[in-house]
């Protein structure tokens, strides 16, 4: 797990507590006591889990083993709901409940990355028939005393922490720390091995457990994800698949100039925020413009500091399409070159994004070829190798705001070279972006598997164009076909590449 | 989306600090390099070692010198005031040479006797940043200047000096007495000076400097004549590294005239052939060398000379180019390539240039230049003026220069990296006619700006329809609003933005002399 301010919390260690069954009743909303030899929080369990977690500079490799620990509750018939931190990169699950010593094995239904929640099941499914699932409420109030059950660190039992709903805001989930969400802040202490616990309220959910600060930021600063975003979650996998969240793919800016309100035509009435940029492959792509200036949403005024009122509070405006799924419209009213109109949008997922945050349960690519290590640019990649390398940083910096994915769907970075004789004029080269291999302009992975095989304008040789580097990486074809076995050899490597599914 | 709003956001936040007013002092750092800023070169903290027997000098004065530079950020501002001390080696006509370093930004400079402590004010007679050499005269009338400079005694240029050459440093003392360390010459090579792009020659030798008030201009001696100026010392591994006279003698044939042409440049950026896959992929033959040309600058010599891109050099001026880049020096043996260019020529000079293109050897001749500061679309280095700035309506415009990045570090997070990055790559910029990257830099709270507040370090594109391709244009395209307002177009979000004209020259109007105290709302120099 990366260190960040703001960190999900994972527990690296396990309890199990041996217990009385009983019916589960409502969880009491003030200081009662709980007798947990009636079985009551059964249904609140500690998921055990073993990890891979894959090395992005040893891509052929199979990666970090690791582990460790967080909560779930159950949902529904053998259904159990946690955070995707809690199971991702996992190769064993194992589920204990508060009153069962018992390991279940479990393995995963669903799991969201983008709003950090996944959905977990027993392997076998008569496990846990007897208890009854937890039901999901509403948005609690400012001010409103909750509980969060769980299995933190300090101990190996079940623990319950108290506090109120400190505030209900916009923030960046930082299992991908690329996806914003609603998210409800509580003071209630939320510890490593809480993630993906029960925040209950009048004895029902009312949020998941996610994410703290650490006491060195500030202090008593936890957040859950409030019920809307599990709603969603649950209803887009009853297909068995998820769908992921859709996205405006657009850039705002907000309308407070008097004179920028003039230009645009604007009334004086504190309403529109200008679009300032539109992603060409997004939902928005034939919708928007630049400049225009959006003024509601499915009928909601849109304010021009880009806040809407949705139930009762001032949410940012993307809480909308928030509640939406793929394919589903929402309604625009907008100003355009000063004439109001009104238009449509289908929503759709927006990926170029992803490549900018963190991934989780995915194999990283790359491809070897005469000891020239290639993959494509990402979160991960970036971070494994601490990459500063200016042109690499402008290029992941800019791969969305100069629109790079739309020709580069894959950045292709030499990362590495593995030092043998035929390549060893060449290492100082990395890392560096592959622009042409062969002639051939490189914009996947795939491209560059081709274009290693075709024969440029000098066949004897494979020309390989760098971003930036002033000359091109030059190999002798045959010097390299030669050396390449000897060299996987020498370094393990049993497979030259991995492209993907 | 909420994650490209989020970024979006967070890169306005981040640029705000913009307003942050930050002062760069001369730091002393042993074993620095150079790196643009005026520093003093030898660590005044280090142990005193013992002196020597005393003696006297009637070449050398001392020079001090009060600087101060203009704020980046703030540029009708100037920084407060800091003192530079220095020596200056008396030389023939009633001048005074001294490093480019110690005069830069000089609001008031004076030589001083070192024995008498006599003081007289001097002015720059000639300065060139990028070989960090300057000439002081008499700032006042024939009788106060000759009663001081009479008896001293001009000092000759040694440019002879050999590896393995014994020198010395030469200090003065607090009354005048000489001190001389020795200084053993290691090492003939080029290497960057202070400002960006001045790869001189520089000796290399071992020997100990002692730390003594006046940093600035340190003589290094041949047989009592002069053989270069201290420019950088290490403590840590006892290197120096030596202004050497060949480069001095050049400055000063050079300002002869009266005029400052300064050392031409080739222009290019070349990488070595030393790869033996890539040489028989160059077609390059057995041992021959050259050079591979993997960039030609706008403007430069070697654009006009005809040199391209992928072009082989194999010879310069007749001297042969190995596949280091190295040529063999009649002086200093095996030597950087730049040096035929920058040290052995002088602008106007002819060049002939030896190249291997597609196979063939072809030779291209022509008349070596120099780039000026000013011809690039960003400025390298800046100094004794202030940068050029527009304020409109409390929008602060201001053109592109190195030492407005450089007073960011690495701070700026992603949009100033933005404008870093095109400090490499002027290419597609120049292509389309800009002669200077106009920027805004930030907005000052009025009426006009509201909402604003956040924008910065974002390239501008056009002004009410017309191309801004630097200030001037800036100016006379804000001269032309339409139905009352400016449109100003930049390259990134928020992509427009709007003034109202009235608004904003009432806003102008208050700014002038208001709390921020802007004595003038342009600099277009």
């Amino acid at each position: 797990m990366k260190s960040t301010l703001l960190r999900p919390f994972l527990l690296l260690a396990c309890a199990t507590a041996p217990c009385l069954f009983g019916e589960s009743k409502s969880v009491p909303s003030a200081a009662q006591p709980i007798n947990l030899a009636t079985g009551e929080w059964d249904n609140i369990v500690n998921i055990q889990v073993s990890t891979l977690t894959p090395d992005y500079r040893e891509p052929w490799n199979a990666g970090q083993p690791g582990g460790g620990s967080g909560t779930g509750w159950l949902v529904g018939k053998n259904r159990f709901v946690t955070n995707a931190h809690v199971v991702s990169d996992g190769t064993r699950l194992i589920i204990r409940s508060t009153s069962d010593s018992e390991p279940h094995p479990a393995r995963v239904v669903a799991v969201a990355h983008d709003c950090d929640l996944a959905l977990v099941e027993a392997i076998d499914e008569k496990d846990f028939d007897h208890l009854k699932p937890l039901e999901v409420g509403g948005i609690p109030d400012l001010n409103t005393e909750v509980s969060v059950i769980g299995y933190p660190i300090g101990g190996e039992r079940i623990s319950v922490t108290r506090g109120v709903v400190s505030r209900i805001d916009f923030q960046p989930y930082s299992h991908t720390g690329v996806d914003s969400h609603l998210t409800i802040q509580v003071d209630a202490a939320i510890n490593p091995g809480n993630s993906g616990g029960p925040v209950l309220q009048d004895g029902k959910v009312v949020g998941v457990a996610f994410q703290a600060y650490s006491g060195r930021v500030a202090q008593n600063v936890g957040y859950m994800i409030p019920t809307p975003i599990i709603k969603r979650f649950l209803k887009d996998v009853e297909d068995g698949k998820y769908d992921h969240y859709v996205d405006f793919a657009i850039s705002d800016f907000p309308v407070e100039n008097p004179a920028q309100r003039k230009a645009l035509g604007l009334p004086n009435d504190g309403i529109g925020v200008m679009v300032a940029d539109v992603e060409p492959i997004g939902s928005a792509a034939d919708v928007l413009k630049e400049g225009d200036v959006l003024r509601a949403l499915d009928g909601n005024p849109v304010l021009s500091n880009g806040l809407m009122k949705v139930d009762g509070q001032l949410i940012d405006k993307n809480e909308v399409i928030e509640r939406k799924f793929a394919g589903e419209k929402v309604s625009i009213d907008l100003i355009r070159d000063g004439k109001p109109m009104k238009t449509e949008m289908t929503l759709k997922r927006f990926t170029p994004y992803v490549t900018l945050g963190e991934q989780h349960d995915k194999r990283p690519r790359y491809l070897v070829y005469a000891g020239l290590v290639f993959q494509p640019m990402d979160r991960n990649l970036v971070d494994a190798y601490q990459l500063r390398d200016p042109v690499v940083s402008y290029v992941f910096d800019n791969y969305l705001s100069k629109k790079i994915y739309v020709e580069r769907p894959d950045v292709v970075i030499l990362t590495n070279v593995l030092a043998d004789d035929v390549n060893s004029y060449v290492q100082s080269l990395a890392p560096s972006i592959v622009d042409e291999v062969n002639g051939v302009k490189i914009k996947t992975m795939n491209d560059l598997k081709d274009a290693l095989k075709a024969k440029g304008s000098k066949p004897d040789f494979i020309e390989i164009k760098l971003f930036e580097k002033g000359r091109p990486l030059i190999l002798k074809r045959q010097l390299a076909e030669e050396a390449h076995p000897q060299i996987m050899k020498n370094y393990r490597i049993t497979e030259d590449s991995y492209l993907g599914e | 989306m909420k994650t490209l709003l989020t970024l979006l956001a967070l890169g306005f936040v981040i640029s705000a600090s913009a307003q942050e007013r930050r002062v760069e002092r001369p730091t002393t750092r042993p074993g620095a390099r150079p790196t643009g800023t005026i520093a003093p070169i030898i660590d005044p903290d280090a142990r005193p070692v013992p002196r020597e027997a005393v003696l006297r000098n009637d070449s050398l004065l001392k020079v001090n010198v009060t600087y101060q530079g203009y704020a980046p950020h703030i540029p009708w501002q100037k920084e407060s005031p800091g003192q530079r001390r220095g020596l200056g080696v008396f030389i023939d006509g009633n001048r005074v040479l001294v490093t480019g370093q110690l005069v830069a930004d000089a609001t008031y400079i004076e030589l001083e006797l070192a024995d008498s402590g006599q003081k007289l004010p001097a002015k720059v007679a000639a300065v060139d940043y990028e070989a960090n050499l300057a000439v002081l005269v008499s700032n006042v009338n024939e009788t106060r200047s000759k009663a001081f400079l009479g008896g001293l005694k001009p000092m000759q240029l040694e440019t002879k000096s050999r590896i393995g050459d014994n020198l010395n440093i030469w200090q003065l003392g607090r009354v005048g007495d000489l001190i001389v360390t020795n200084l053993k010459l290691s090492k003939v090579l080029t290497s960057q000076y202070v400002v960006e792009g001045s790869r001189f020659l520089v000796y290399e030798g071992q020997g100990i400097v002692r730390s003594e008030g006046n940093s600035f201009t340190v003589p290094i001696v041949k047989g009592g004549r002069l053989a270069g100026l201290l420019l950088n010392y290490d403590s840590k591994n006892q290197l120096t590294t030596v202004l050497p006279a060949p480069i001095i003698e050049h400055f000063l044939k050079d300002i002869a005239d009266g005029q400052n042409d300064g050392f031409p440049s080739l222009g290019i950026e070349f990488q070595n052939t030393m790869d033996e896959q890539f040489r028989d992929y160059l077609g390059l033959k057995g041992e021959q060398g050259g050079m591979f040309v993997s960039a030609v600058s706008k403007g430069g010599s070697a654009e006009a000379l005809g040199l391209k891109k992928g072009d082989i050099v194999l010879s310069l001026n007749g001297f042969a180019i190995d596949a280091r880049g190295d040529y063999e020096d009649p002086d200093y043996g095996r030597l950087s390539m730049s040096h035929i260019v920058r040290g052995r020529a002088y602008v106007g000079d002819e060049m002939e240039v030896k190249v291997l293109r597609d196979g063939k050897t072809e030779t291209l001749k022509g008349k070596l230049k120099r780039k000026a500061p000013d011809e690039y679309l960003v400025r390298p280095y800046l100094f004794d003026k202030g940068p050029n700035y527009l304020v409109a309506g409390g929008l602060v415009f201001q053109e592109l220069t190195r030492p407005y990045l450089a007073a960011y570090g690495d701070r700026g997070g992603a949009q100033l990296a933005r404008l870093q990055w095109v400090v490499n790559h002027p290419e597609d910029y120049e292509k389309a006619g800009r002669r200077k990257l106009v920027f805004l830099s930030g907005a000052l709270p009025t009426p006009s700006t509201q909402g604003y507040d956040r924008v910065s370090w974002i390239i501008v594109d056009k002004v009410n329809g017309q191309a801004i391709n630097d200030l001037k244009d800036l100016e006379a395209a804000l001269k032309q609003p339409k139905d009352g307002l400016h449109t100003i177009e930049l390259e990134d979000g928020p992509k427009r933005l709007y003034l109202d004209a009235i608004q904003a020259e009432r806003d102008n109007l208050a700014l002038l002399g208001g709390a921020y105290r802007i004595g003038e709302l342009k600099r277009i120099e």
